[in-house]
């Protein structure tokens, strides 16, 4: 397989790891690298099921199958003027599934920055490596025959595309285009960056309920600082993982030693709740709760508290985890991340928790993140 | 009925090279029969013989066979064309086909035609009459006889499919042609392969359920025949010539219900004997994997997803099925249950015979809706149940049976607030005053999908 990229980069990953969970970093990512990808992509954020599964990830084999693996790049690794840009989906994974790309968003999106900044970008990154998103810089690296970088903005997925890290070190994500499977697009320039998710969130309702998002055109020597690093490789460890579909116990195990992430619970989910608090429309998806009753251990009840992620857990009414930790359901049966738009009363579902990236703890971090950005003044308690 | 005023069913689970058949004399099972050739005739006389009188009610489950014929490619499965209305055509060869190789080769032409709306319903292109006209044009030369229609948005406004619909079937009269708007469901590609099957599957499905109706007919027998689907419910052999992919998978989730039967249990895990070689149609998709699924409330747990051996997600529900845990994990105890396991000692189509002759009228709905309120979620919840008890009275149940057994409203993540998926399953209970169906004819010109007068199946 050639790699017409031409960046130097070794393939530690795909075909020649056989079934081995651990990869080390990954010099590249090739087609075989892709169910991992999608799997890994799941843990850190369980907001999309697979409805379009298939379909997403056949498309990504097939680029790779083509054009060869696409290089995955350290900033570092790369000259610090190199131009670079993030690339996500933003709007619903299930508007995603019910129109599918055409195939040249992500591109178009790219290109149409770079028309407007005069610039060739040598490199894109997730602005979330998780979920779909975390799928779609690969597919845009193939098509554009550029690297992919080992870097993301959230580590995880937030609501809203300033809940980064660029955002924090001081970088603006704008100029922003919106590209939809419509043909249309939507370009945002908004001095103050915080204004560019209002200005965008009601455009993508009428692109088609998603669109290919590149926002946070910078250069890789920024990027140094301002990113989370390492938040592409470790996906293809984790769904590797994933996809021995050990027995839950083992899996546990194994996901806390890769990503510290513990179980706070097992039980059956008994309610779902709708509107259970204050919605504020500006973020996606309403407020809705879940109740599980714990079949094992102290047999408490569980309140967990959704947002378009898992925002946060009560046991028997006191808080035992919180945003921005790293929240998911493992549905026990079937050994597999359960994600949040198939779930139902019955499911039987671990709890797990797993840290966020240590910025996100910082004071900056929990202003922007943190439970009271939820409606929930509530304090984080104590990492035990 | 039985002396006892009960009802005696029995269930066949049909594959290529064989049958199998039980038989249920209220909750107790009175006979399982030893594998049998698939001829319908042979099979109700052994059932026949084995009872002192002859079943009041045959649930059937052909999902095999069907499956089998799409594998090895049957002269009763015909390739289709397929009509997507979205707003731009792929530009991606991988976007522009199913990403599955069994759909794919169902597949004659490919058309796209501008149109389709969004999740929600709102219109995203105007339908494109031109583009239409020329579909029909490209039909008629190439004299098309069976149709597949998918459009974005369909769930929610189905007005683009049934301009398509329409317009095809002035053109060719003669054509079946199958919308994914009657299905409901999530993902247009999942749609896409769940019609495509529906549409080349309606000519085997009724020469299958033909022999058995016919069968039944020469037997000089009141014995109602119902059809298992693949959420392990039944349906009116009318409806299943109408929507054959519901039939899909059905042989799992009856297994599963049937295992949890004879172990006595209502709730469970079962872990389910490898198929047979030939089995699940041929494909073999799991004859070297142990795999388990649950029972709930004695019915199979089903979701809507990827059906063995297929490669790509489908919106008919099938059996929520999982690899056991690898080598060193005991095979008896799932380790995380907390439920009983059972772990059956009879065959694959054994038990799902014990399925199919405790299954029940079945239906299942999978949308999205758009709540302001918690009274209209109330709202909304109510016509969806509504609806599917609609449904099930279509798919043979007794009038004032029908009941809830599963509701779950999800919010949909990252979509603007308010936006809920609303999944349903209703039950309903055997209707004894129906009257046995004569052999019906070929369904093949009968226009279904489109103009089908129960919508979702």
């Amino acid at each position: 397989m050639s790699t017409p990229n031409g960046n130097g980069g070794t393939n530690t990953g795909g075909t020649n790891n056989g079934g081995h969970s651990y990869v080390g970093a990954p010099g590249s990512i090739s087609a075989a690298d892709v169910p991992a990808l999608f799997e890994g992509a799941k843990f850190y954020s369980p907001a999309v099921g697979d409805a379009n599964k298939s379909s997403l990830t056949s498309w990504l084999e097939g680029l790779l199958d083509r054009n060869g693996p696409v290089p995955l790049r350290r900033p570092q690794s790369m000259p610090p003027r190199t131009p670079c840009v993030s690339l996500c989906v933003l709007g619903s994974g299930s508007a995603l599934a019910d129109l599918p790309p055409s195939g040249d968003e992500f591109v178009e999106a790219v290109r149409r920055i770079e028309r407007i900044q005069q610039v060739t970008f040598g490199a894109v990154y997730p602005l979330a490596a998780a979920t779909v998103s975390a799928l779609v810089p690969v597919v845009a690296a193939s098509q554009l025959g550029v690297p992919l970088l080992d870097v993301d903005g959230m580590g995880r997925t937030y609501a809203l595309i300033h809940h980064t890290a660029m955002f924090l070190a001081g970088l603006s994500p704008t100029p922003l285009v919106a590209q939809g499977p419509t043909g249309e697009s939507v370009l945002i320039d908004a001095p103050a960056g915080a204004r560019a998710d209002r200005l965008l969130r009601g455009n993508v309702d009428v692109l088609g309920g998603w669109a290919a998002l590149a926002s946070y055109p910078t250069t890789t020597g920024a990027l140094g600082s301002a990113a989370l690093h390492g938040t592409v490789s470790r996906l293809i460890s984790i769904g590797r993982l994933m996809l021995e579909r050990a027995d839950p116990e083992s899996l546990v195990r194994r996901l806390g030693a890769l990503t510290g992430c513990r179980r706070l619970g097992r039980g059956r989910i008994v309610e779902v709740e709708h509107l259970s608090r204050p919605t504020d429309v500006t973020i996606p998806a309403h407020p809705s709760s879940l109740v599980v009753d714990e079949t094992h251990g102290q047999h408490r009840q569980l309140r967990i508290e959704l947002r378009s992620e898992i925002v946060a857990v009560f046991a028997d009414g006191a808080l035992v985890a919180a945003a921005p930790d790293l929240l998911c359901l493992l549905d026990v049966s079937r050994s597999e991340l359960a994600t949040l738009d198939s779930l139902e009363p019955g499911d039987l579902v671990d709890v797990l928790v797993t840290p966020a990236d240590a910025m996100w703890y910082a004071p900056e971090g929990m202003a922007m993140v943190g439970l009271e950005s939820h409606g929930i003044p509530l304090e984080l308690p104590r990492r035990r | 009925m039985t002396q006892t005023g009960r009802f005696t069913r029995a269930g066949i689970s049909v594959g290529p090279s064989g049958a199998h058949a039980a038989v249920i004399d209220g909750d107790r099972p009175v006979a399982v029969s030893r594998p049998m050739p698939p001829e319908p005739t042979a099979v109700l006389t052994a059932i026949g013989a084995a009872t002192t009188r002859f079943p009041d009610l045959v649930v059937v489950d052909i999902s095999d066979v069907l499956l089998d014929g799409v594998v090895r490619a049957a002269p009763e499965v015909p390739q289709v064309a397929v009509v997507r209305i979205v707003p731009r055509p792929a530009t991606d060869p991988a976007l522009a086909r199913s990403p599955a190789d069994e759909v794919e080769r169902l597949i004659r032409r490919r058309f796209t035609v501008p149109g389709g709306h969004d999740l929600l319903g709102h219109e995203l292109c105007p339908i494109d009459d031109a583009a239409i006209a020329a579909v029909c044009a490209e039909l008629v030369r190439e004299d098309v006889r069976h149709v597949a229609i998918v459009a974005a948005g369909s769930q929610a406004r189905p007005e683009h499919e049934r301009a398509v619909a329409d317009a095809i079937q002035a053109a060719l009269p003669g054509a079946r042609i199958s919308a994914a708007g009657d299905f409901g469901g999530q993902g247009l590609v999942a749609r896409e392969a769940t019609v495509v099957f529906d549409c080349a599957l309606g000519a085997l499905a009724d020469h299958e359920l033909g022999r058995w109706e016919s069968a039944l007919a020469g037997r000089r027998s009141s014995a109602l025949l119902r059809v298992a689907r693949g959420d392990g419910g039944y349906s009116m052999p009318s409806r299943i010539r109408t929507f054959p992919s519901v039939v899909l998978g059905a042989t799992d989730a009856l297994a599963l219900s049937g295992a949890a039967h004879l172990a006595g249990l209502h709730d469970c895990r079962v872990l389910l004997p490898c198929a047979e070689s030939g089995a699940a149609g041929g494909l073999n998709v799991r004859s070297s994997v142990q795999v388990a699924g649950d029972v709930r409330n004695g019915l199979p747990v089903v979701r809507p997803g990827e059906l063995p051996g297929i490669g790509t997600e489908l919106v008919v529900p099938t059996a929520a099925l999982a690899p056991e845990p690898g080598p060193g994990q005991p095979r008896h105890r799932w380790p995380s249950a907390d439920v009983p396991v059972a772990i059956p000692t009879r065959s694959l189509p054994e038990l799902a015979s014990v399925g199919a002759a405790i299954a029940r009228p079945m239906a299942w709905l999978d949308e999205v809706a758009f709540i302001e309120s918690a009274a209209q979620l109330d709202r909304i919840r109510r016509d969806a149940e509504e609806r599917a008890t609609g449904i099930v009275m279509a798919n043979g149940a007794a009038p004032g049976t029908a009941h809830l057994t599963e509701l779950s409203t999800v919010a949909v993540p990252y979509s603007p607030s308010g936006t809920v998926r609303i999944r349903v399953r209703v039950v309903g209970a055997d209707d004894p005053s129906a009257q046995p169906a004569e052999p019906a004819g070929p369904a093949l010109g009968s226009g279904a999908g489109c103009s089908a007068p129960e919508k979702r199946p």
